[in-house]
């Protein structure tokens, strides 16, 4: 008891997370995104083509079609492009910080004593073009599970190899 | 033949056909209305084409069922303490679970699975993706084998809930015991809002049908006129509105008293044991360290009479909310000293409010936008535009402005988080203040939340996870609630009190 000692701590001292860099995603990444909705669209425009050769009664709106697509394509892109732009991982020593979002920017941060386990994600695409997302889960419920996505396929494995060293050793050093 | 399971391995290989009956599960359940159209459009001249699409489709099940199976394969990483399984057939995933995370690991055998005569294994790891860790066809020796293997290594699993004896309980001293008087106040001064709504519900119902009346029978040759003038008619409406009253306070008085008749909590060894019930006992093991978040909370009358429910969340691995809502404890009725005593066994220690966060006054304008000039907006809209009888109901907007901003304004006020070293306290509700209690090393994850319209004012929401539930707080100073996190960060890395 004599060693103990309870200093208040300074909160301002403390590490922060804003100030951390950020490395943002692979630009690879951004390919698969672009990927995804070039399919998206395309099944889109072949429905519509579909719809109008077919019905009759829908070629008065083939115009309208047309222009919501479009519409709705550049905002996809333009959202695409800002929530690509915001996305963002660092792993500090004790804690990983994942952020993303295009209207909210999210941050959310799980420390390494509480993460549940890890795993490594490849899609079809993005195994071809090398990359792998890396997803951490907590107790705390899907929502506060983070996936970070467009990162190498070995950085990925390095990291899923760093983090389950980090559990099993704070396992270990709470026993 | 003893496995060690050290090595990559597949399931039994009758294993396909559980993986088959499963994928035509998933698959009928997913395309079910596609295929009742084409059953329905069956006529005599393509049934051929449908019986050779069955056949294809059943084909193309059959080889995706033995893709999953063949990429399907698990083992004991003895070097890293982890328990492996590589699947998928395009999108490959590899699931690596720290041995001693495993909370569970359950045996269970479906209808399918007893025709072929395997067995599921489950490991359950208190993380999110439960249904991801499941071997779904595996033989009952091998799966006790590897069960043991996986729990081999972990000292720290909780005993069994029910491992206690009944018998034992029977003699304990009840530690705190609702009596009936604190039940029959909880009844009479719980669930309000259920009560307003079902009596505005009522109200414009009723003057709906008055409405009708007046229109089909005209005012001028009212036949009843004698009879059913405006005075009655005031004394019937407001014999109703009481007789509703009383009843609501009854169902609720009566749904208390069966649900918590006779509750008592026992303290056994390091657990409480909760017994309630009128007509069913439930007995329920509570263990502090599952303990997530403790919720005290009151309304105005229920502050008068000293009563409050005391709301226990505790780690779970459900995944639906409404599976954790089935989990929260509720105990009923406490007064001050109960509530003390409860809290002090909970927590070790009572939780005091410290430093205090105020929301900023933008959540007022969130609130108004939400709950006023949207709905009101619709309103007018649909009324304007759709159906002009709406207009009839004008006479309830007012009622509903007052009360909303009545609302708005006493959950604005009651906003508040409280931190200090070992309790972080968050304060909300309009009506029923609750107090959500949770310690710091609780936390799983932290995630802050700012709206690019929120950045000029520099606020933004907090969230905090923990296995029992989350807690969230905003709009609030940016600023202070980094900070905040920084700490709460600072105390769950440095900890080494476990969360549960």
């Amino acid at each position: 008891m004599e060693d103990y000692s309870n200093i208040p701590i300074d909160t301002l001292d403390l590490p922060r997370f804003e100030e951390v860099q950020l490395t943002p995603l692979r630009a690879g990444y951004y390919k698969i995104v672009l990927i995804n909705i070039a399919l998206f669209y395309l099944l889109l425009a072949i429905a519509i083509g579909i719809g109008i050769y077919y019905l009759d009664e829908a070629r008065p709106y083939l115009y309208t079609a047309i222009i919501i697509s479009v519409i709705m394509l550049v905002l996809t892109l333009v959202i695409s492009r800002i929530s690509f732009k915001n996305k963002g991982y660092a792993f500090r020593t004790h804690d990983v910080i994942y952020r993303s979002g295009a209207l909210a920017l999210t941050t959310t941060i799980i420390p390494y004593n509480r993460v549940q386990h890890v795993a490594v994600h490849e899609g079809f695409i993005s195994r071809k073009l090398g990359l792998a997302a890396v997803e951490v889960f907590t107790a705390g419920g899907n929502s506060s599970d983070v996936k970070i996505p467009g990162m190498d396929k070995q950085h990925a494995e390095k990291i899923k190899q760093l983090l389950m060293g980090k559990v099993l050793n704070e396992e270990t050093d709470a026993a | 033949m003893q496995h060690s399971f050290g090595t990559p391995q597949r399931q039994s290989l009758v294993g396909v056909v559980v993986m088959f009956t499963d994928t035509l599960q998933s698959t009928l359940r997913k395309l079910w209305p596609l295929l009742l159209v084409m059953v329905l459009r069956i006529n005599e001249t393509n049934r051929l084409y449908i019986v050779l699409g069955v056949l294809g489709a059943a084909l193309l099940l059959a080889i995706v069922a033995y893709l999953k199976y063949y990429n399907f394969t698990f083992f004991l990483d003895e070097a890293n303490d982890e328990f492996v399984i590589r699947k998928g057939i395009l999108n490959k995933s590899r699931i690596a679970i720290p041995l001693d995370k495993i909370q569970k690991v359950n045996i269970n055998q479906s209808v399918i699975q007893k025709i072929i005569g395997v067995h599921e294994l489950e490991v359950d790891t208190a993380g999110s993706s439960k249904k991801e860790v499941a071997i779904k066809a595996i033989t009952h020796e091998n799966a006790l084998i590897l069960k043991k293997h996986l729990l081999e290594s972990d000292k720290s699993i909780p005993k069994d809930e029910f491992a206690i004896e009944k018998s034992t309980i029977e003699d304990e001293h009840p530690f705190i015991e609702i009596s009936f008087i604190s039940l029959l106040k909880t009844g009479i001064t719980s669930n309000y809002a259920r009560s307003f709504a079902l009596l505005f519900a009522f109200v414009i119902t009723v003057y709906q049908n008055i409405e009708e009346y007046i229109d089909i029978t005209g005012y001028d040759d009212n036949p009843f006129g004698e009879y059913i003038n405006a005075e009655v008619l005031l004394k019937f409406t407001i014999f109703i509105i009481l007789a509703i009253l009383v009843v609501t306070l009854l169902i609720n008085l009566t749904r208390t008293i069966v649900k918590y008749f006779n509750y008592k909590i026992t303290k056994q060894q390091n657990s409480l044991l909760l017994s309630h019930g009128l007509l069913t006992t439930h007995n329920t093991i509570l263990r502090p360290e599952r303990v997530q978040i403790v919720t005290v909370g009151r309304n105005y009358f229920q502050k008068k009479m000293d009563i409050q429910d005391v709301k226990i969340r505790q780690a779970s691995n459900q995944e639906s909310a409404k599976e954790q809502h089935k989990l929260i404890m509720e105990i009923p009725g406490c007064n001050e000293t109960e509530k003390d005593v409860l809290l002090n066994f909970l927590l070790n220690k009572m939780p005091e409010r410290g430093e205090m966060l105020k929301p900023s006054i933008r959540k007022v304008v969130v609130q108004v936008i939400k709950l006023l000039l949207i709905p009101l907006s619709i309103y007018f809209l649909t009324a304007h535009f759709l159906f002009k009888e709406l207009y009839d109901y004008m006479l309830f907007l007012p009622l509903y402005i007052f009360f909303v901003t009545i609302m708005i304004y006493f959950a604005y006020r009651n906003s508040r988080l409280f931190t200090n070293s070992e309790f972080i306290i968050k304060q909300s509700g309009a009506w029923d203040v609750d107090n959500d209690i949770l310690a710091p090393h609780k936390i799983q994850a932290v995630s802050l939340k700012q709206y690019f319209w929120h950045k000029r004012s520099d606020v933004g929401m907090v969230t905090l996870y923990t296995a029992g539930g989350m807690i969230r707080f905003g709009l609030a100073d940016y600023k202070k609630l980094k900070q905040l996190v920084n700490y709460w960060l600072y105390q769950v890395e440095t900890t080494s009190k476990n969360w549960m």
